[in-house]
């Protein structure tokens, strides 16, 4: 089981070999740019990873889009809850 | 109780990573763990620059990550190759390179990549910032 | 495959773009000669770098090539590349330097979870 980390945005190739990645039991914490993954709740990694898959809180209040994020009904969680995923998963993966 | 090992690969002001990295290692540390070490690769060399100075309104990252190691003794780490090749060196590096400056001074510490390999492997947890 | 105590590099970019390629090659290189077992794995515009007709860059530019050749010597035998990403770069395996594994994209996230340590550039 791993912890992938998504720091680049929807598309990026970084997000595509991230995609390709992911396994059943991943989870995935969206931060920086990936946070732009608000935007668009079709993007496949939200169906793929569902209910494993979160947005940065911190990162998305500072570009402006954790109202958006409400809004799309896309999870988000605090650095605190990131730290949480780490102790978690043993390995984690940073896709940038 | 867990030992974290930060890697972190984004230069300062070009890339969010460093920011990113130390509001981890903050998070970490105040969830009671420890962070073992942070090695400084790639374009996260530049982290190590005693010369950087941002305006006054912004976080000096080097002085951010003395502070961190002076609050918790955790080793700051450069990759001496990974330096040399951007420019980043100790006083004893400028001296044998024949330069007339320095820019990276204790607590960073120049060191191979042998010290990477050796963080991941006694760190329960491993973390990439880049 | 069973789980490993190999170290897996994933190399993701290109030569001549970025020191992303060379400085994650010397971290294999390295890993390999502390007597670390270390496996490769190409995938994107990582997979140029094994491109057996490569030279050296602008000007001063080092090549990569060298570097993929002194794999062998150092003991690191497992270089995986996905077909899916040879296919989409319009590639064959006759264009990649030997020794080079071919797998399927859906192996990519077992082979992760193989796996203990990771370092991806």
């Amino acid at each position: 089981m791993i912890l992938h980390i998504l720091t680049k945005a929807p598309g990026s190739s970084a997000a595509l070999q991230m995609q390709q990645a992911v396994a059943g039991q991943d989870s995935v914490v969206l931060i920086e740019e990936a946070v732009t993954a608000a935007l668009d709740p079709t993007w496949k990694a939200w169906q793929q990873c569902q209910s494993r898959i979160y947005l940065l809180s911190e990162d998305l209040l500072a570009r402006g889009l954790a109202t958006i994020a409400v809004d799309n009904q896309l999870p988000t969680l605090e650095m605190g809850g990131f730290i949480s995923l780490t102790e978690k998963y043993e390995k984690s993966v940073t896709w940038y | 109780m867990m030992q974290y090992g930060l890697l972190v690969m984004g230069a300062p002001y070009s890339s969010p990573a460093p920011h990113s990295a130390l509001r981890f290692a903050h998070a970490v540390l105040d969830r009671g763990h420890q962070v073992a070490g942070v090695f400084f690769y790639h374009d996260g060399v530049h982290n190590a620059s005693s010369l950087m100075a941002p305006p006054q309104d912004e976080l000096n990252l080097h002085d951010a990550w003395i502070e961190l190691h002076q609050q918790h003794a955790i080793p700051l780490d450069v990759c001496i190759a990974a330096a040399l090749r951007r420019g980043l060196m100790s006083e004893s590096e400028a001296q044998r390179h024949g330069k007339q400056a320095f820019n990276i001074a204790s607590p960073f510490e120049l060191t191979g990549l042998g010290q990477l390999l050796e963080l991941q492997q006694r760190s329960a947890r491993f973390i990439t910032f880049a | 495959m069973a789980a490993t105590n190999a170290l897996l590099v994933i190399i993701r970019h290109a030569p001549h773009s970025s020191n992303w390629l060379r400085e994650g090659l010397d971290a294999a290189l390295v890993a390999a000669a502390f007597g670390q077992p270390v496996h490769l794995l190409f995938m994107g515009k990582g997979i140029l770098a094994l491109l057996k007709e490569q030279g050296s860059g602008a000007p001063g530019q080092k090549a990569t090539l060298p570097t993929i050749d002194m794999l062998e010597m150092y003991d690191i035998d497992k270089l995986w590349v996905t077909k899916e990403a040879l296919q989409n770069m319009h590639l064959s395996t006759d264009s990649l330097v030997d020794g080079v594994t071919l797998i399927a994209e859906r192996e990519v996230a077992g082979l992760l979870q193989q796996h203990t340590k990771i370092l991806n550039f």
